[in-house]
């Protein structure tokens, strides 16, 4: 059994391996990389020379280039021989400004030693002459740059290398801090322990409060890179896990007030404070009693998984609720009036393309009971909730009725079933003892993949609602080919679809006797 | 009683004193009517048809599917569609059937109302069923092709099975949304693109369901005794196995055809779908969903369409695949 698990993990890990791969070769080397200036309001106040370093700059901090400036070269290398004085010195001068010459910038021993270590690295160098307009006033200044693309392969090996991040005493780099620590302390905020560090990135490594999901840690963090395009520049971990809504403004002490009473109306979470190496404000010194003083706000709203997750899970208990009970009933009541208005209903949600009766649902939910249609207009945010989970449920029983009827049909057909009858069981007996646990053994194997399927959200119901959810997220990140989060998305649902089908099979082996593991079929 | 017996004897006593000759003569061996078989003649299709059509829904829905089909292809021969005719003149934008009908003089063209962009509904409709129908027939063809061939190649042969195994574990574990969506973002939007984005994984599923049915199958005895008679692998399958698997086939179809429709409508809804020349159902509803309450004729008339052809296409493939089920022939 635990070797059986342990090869099929290593082979799901080779998997995930193998489909982030292919998407992100596939993604990084056929999509036209300028579309990361879609919606860039930067790019427009931009020109000429400045316009290009931008962008290369950009490239760079999304993984399609390596990049090296000839000014930041000599800066570092005349700053190493002279020290800090070095923007004085004459050598530095005349070589920084010796690419303003694009005729005699190539004899200058500086330029030739660049030229030279980046080539060797098959770097290609470029030179970005000097713009001057035609009446001889200065446009932009000259730059001497070497470039070289990532190829998707090592860009992969990069990510994978780069995803999980620990946080260690050693984070912060600030000579001044010698009082390093990770030890539990008493949070007077939450009234609960807490572990806390010092040296760390964040201040609070674990810690418990009144928001879902309670427990908070920021001892791993899982890195996925940056969104470019429907979140500028913000980590891709922080769209999923994020609160959205406005600022919630409530009365919170400050840490250096804590204890005493005084509360301040303000929206900083404190409890996610991170460290800070720049000079202290007055306002942050009264305000927090060490440098850890970058605190992120709070939201009103609901993150983006957790509302995917409530929807779903919530959709998914009804789905059992409905959808077993009415199965069952099909199967008992076979090709009476029952059974055929069931599967007019099968039929329906089989046949008919789900957005049509989604769009039904929310017109019949709208007109006749009076519900929020779209999310971000509800007046009353727990009604916003009523129809998308409804029009996710109303599928799904249709789909769960079809497999439990088709099942408790086979069932009371079989051989063992007329048995018991014949020995003189009562129907109740053979259907609660016999019929019902063997029939559930089918449905067994798909509970879990309901369960963390509602983690990604239902991709056409978030979209018709409006609700900021993860399943909005794959189709925002298409539509604006935000390719990190394209490959983050593939990953996400890849890793929930290959734990939750490791899970069926455990949970199926335990339920059901007859199933094991160790013997291999033939 | 005892005189029964007497006078049989009697007559037994006659009839050997007639010469052997007059008793019996040769039956000549037939080789022509020794092949036949006093029983019924079957054909195995024209009794599929005979139990299809003694449904009449059977016939009704075959007549609304055909009434679409010739529809889509010739209306807009007769009566071409263009979506940006109206598109300068802004007051055309979503005409109820009744506005745009009293404000353009009754026609044909009217009768479902104007769209997003001054569009007629109902040429709009025909032209993009056409897509939609076409979309979907295609794809089925080409991943029923390669599943049904590559699934029954998978069930005979080892070393396939050991590749094909590890690719279908990798590509079971993406949802089939995320690679068509991710698939046309990558190749870009149009006919083929979507097709090929449709048809790129769509296949293995399919196959690997074959694969399965044909290792159930293909050890039972008939097809044991077949392979000890010497027949090559090959015929096996064509004669023994594959019109085993008809009914399978037919009700994976069922759900494969209507199936294609709705991804369209889908990939269009998340604006990814077809490009702008080409018309489809799935782009019509995209562009007419923001006015779902305000302008409904725009919206419900191509979701109408599309649900019709699905359902059709679904209950049909369902009944032809029980009438395809030799076990209902009797």
């Amino acid at each position: 059994m635990k070797k059986y698990l342990l090869k099929r993990i290593l082979f799901s890990i080779f998997a995930l391996f193998s489909v982030v791969g292919i998407v992100m070769v596939l993604v990084y080397s056929l999509i036209d990389r300028s579309l990361i200036f879609a919606n860039d309001p930067t790019i427009a106040k931009k020109a000429n020379n400045e316009l290009e370093i931008y962008k290369i700059q950009k490239y760079e901090k999304y993984g399609y280039l390596k990049y090296y400036n000839y000014d930041t070269y000599i800066a570092s290398k005349y700053q190493a021989k002279y020290g800090d004085e070095y923007t004085t010195n004459a050598e530095y001068v005349a070589a920084s400004k010796a690419i303003s010459n694009e005729q005699t910038y190539l004899s200058n021993p500086d330029v030739q030693e660049f030229i030279k270590t980046y080539e060797a690295d098959r770097f290609t160098i470029q030179l970005l002459p000097q713009k001057k307009k035609s009446n001889g006033a200065f446009l932009s200044k000259a730059y001497l740059i070497a470039t070289k693309d990532i190829n998707p392969i090592t860009r992969l090996f990069k990510y994978f290398g780069e995803m999980f991040k620990f946080e260690t005493i050693h984070d912060v780099e600030d000579p001044n801090l010698t009082d390093r620590y990770v030890r539990w302390e008493w949070d007077k905020r939450s009234n609960m322990p807490a572990l806390v560090g010092s040296g760390t990135t964040h201040k609070y490594l674990i810690y418990f409060d009144n928001k879902f999901p309670f427990v908070h840690q920021n001892i791993l963090k899982i890195n996925l890179g940056k969104s470019y395009v429907t979140y500028r520049d913000v980590d891709l971990t922080e769209v999923f896990a994020q609160a959205t809504g406005e600022a919630l403004f409530e009365q919170q002490e400050y840490p250096n007030d804590l204890g005493t009473g005084v509360t301040h109306e303000t929206s900083y979470d404190f409890h996610t404070v991170t460290y800070n190496s720049a000079e202290l404000s007055p306002i942050e010194i009264s305000m927090f009693p060490d440098r850890y003083t970058l605190p992120t706000q709070q939201h009103s709203g609901l993150s983006r998984m957790a509302n995917s997750f409530s929807i779903g899970i919530i959709s998914t208990i009804l789905v059992y609720l409905f959808g077993l009970p009415l199965g069952v009933l099909m199967a008992l009541r076979k090709d009476k009036l029952a059974d055929k208005l069931g599967n007019f209903y099968i039929i329906f949600i089989i046949a008919v393309p789900s957005l049509a009766y989604i769009f039904m649902f929310a017109s019949i939910g709208m007109n006749i009971f009076g519900l929020p249609y779209k999310f971000a207009t509800a007046e009353v945010k727990f009604m916003a909730y009523i129809l998308p989970t409804i029009s996710l449920a109303l599928p799904a029983i249709g789909g769960l009725m079809k497999w439990m009827r088709r099942y408790m049909i086979d069932q009371m057909n079989s051989d063992y079933v007329k048995f018991a009858r014949s020995q003189g069981l009562s129907e109740g007996e053979i259907f609660s003892k016999h019929v019902s646990p063997n029939a559930f053994i089918y449905l067994v194997h798909g509970i879990p993949a309901d369960i963390l399927g509602a983690l990604t959200g239902a991709i056409i119901t978030e979209r018709v609602y409006g609700v900021p959810g993860v399943g909005a997220l794959l189709t925002d990140a298409i539509t604006k080919s935000d390719n990190s989060l394209i490959v983050a998305m593939t990953l996400f649902y890849t890793t929930l679809t290959i734990i939750s089908l490791i899970a069926g099979d455990l949970l199926l082996a335990k339920y059901d006797p007859r199933i094991s593991f160790t013997q291999g079929g033939n | 009683m005892a005189e029964a017996i007497v006078k049989q004897a009697f007559d037994l006593e006659k009839v050997s004193s007639q010469s052997e000759n007059d008793l019996f003569y040769f039956v000549e061996s037939d080789s022509v009517s020794s092949e036949k078989i006093t029983a019924l003649r079957y054909s195995y299709w024209k009794s599929v048809f005979r139990i299809f059509f003694k449904k009449k829904i059977n016939w009704f829905l075959l007549g609304l599917f055909a009434f679409i089909l010739l529809m889509s292809i010739f209306f807009p021969l007769i009566f071409p569609y263009d979506e940006m005719e109206n598109v300068i003149n802004t007051d055309s934008y979503f005409l109820s059937p009744a506005v745009a009908m009293s404000k353009y003089g009754v026609s044909l063209k009217w009768l479902l109302g104007t769209g997003p962009v001054g569009n007629s509904i109902f040429y709009g409709v025909w032209a993009s069923a056409a897509t939609s129908i076409a979309l979907s027939f295609v794809c089925a063809t080409i991943n029923m092709a390669l599943g049904i061939v590559i699934g029954a190649v998978w069930g005979y042969n080892k070393t396939l099975d050991s590749i094909l195994n590890v690719v279908y574990n990798i590509i079971a574990d993406v949802p089939y949304i995320l690679i068509v969506s991710v698939m046309v973002y990558i190749i870009g939007s149009g006919f083929f693109p979507f097709v090929i984005a449709l048809t790129i994984t769509g296949w293995l599923g399919i196959a690997y369901f074959f694969r399965t049915q044909v290792l159930i199958i293909r050890d039972r005895e008939y097809n044991l005794a077949s392979r000890c008679l010497g027949t090559p692998i090959l015929t096996v399958v064509k004669h023994n196995i594959l019109p085993f698997l008809t009914s399978v086939i037919m009700t994976i179809l069922a759900t494969e055809l209507p199936g294609y429709i709705s991804y369209e409508v889908f990939l269009s809804y998340i604006g990814i779908g077809l490009s702008a020349e080409t018309p489809s159902l799935g782009q019509m509803i995209e562009r007419a969903q923001t006015g779902f309450i305000s302008y409904p004729w725009a919206f419900w008339a191509p979701v109408t369409v599309a649900s019709a052809i699905t359902v059709i296409l679904y209950v049909l493939g369902q009944n032809l695949a029980d009438a395809s089920d030799p076990r209902t022939h009797m």
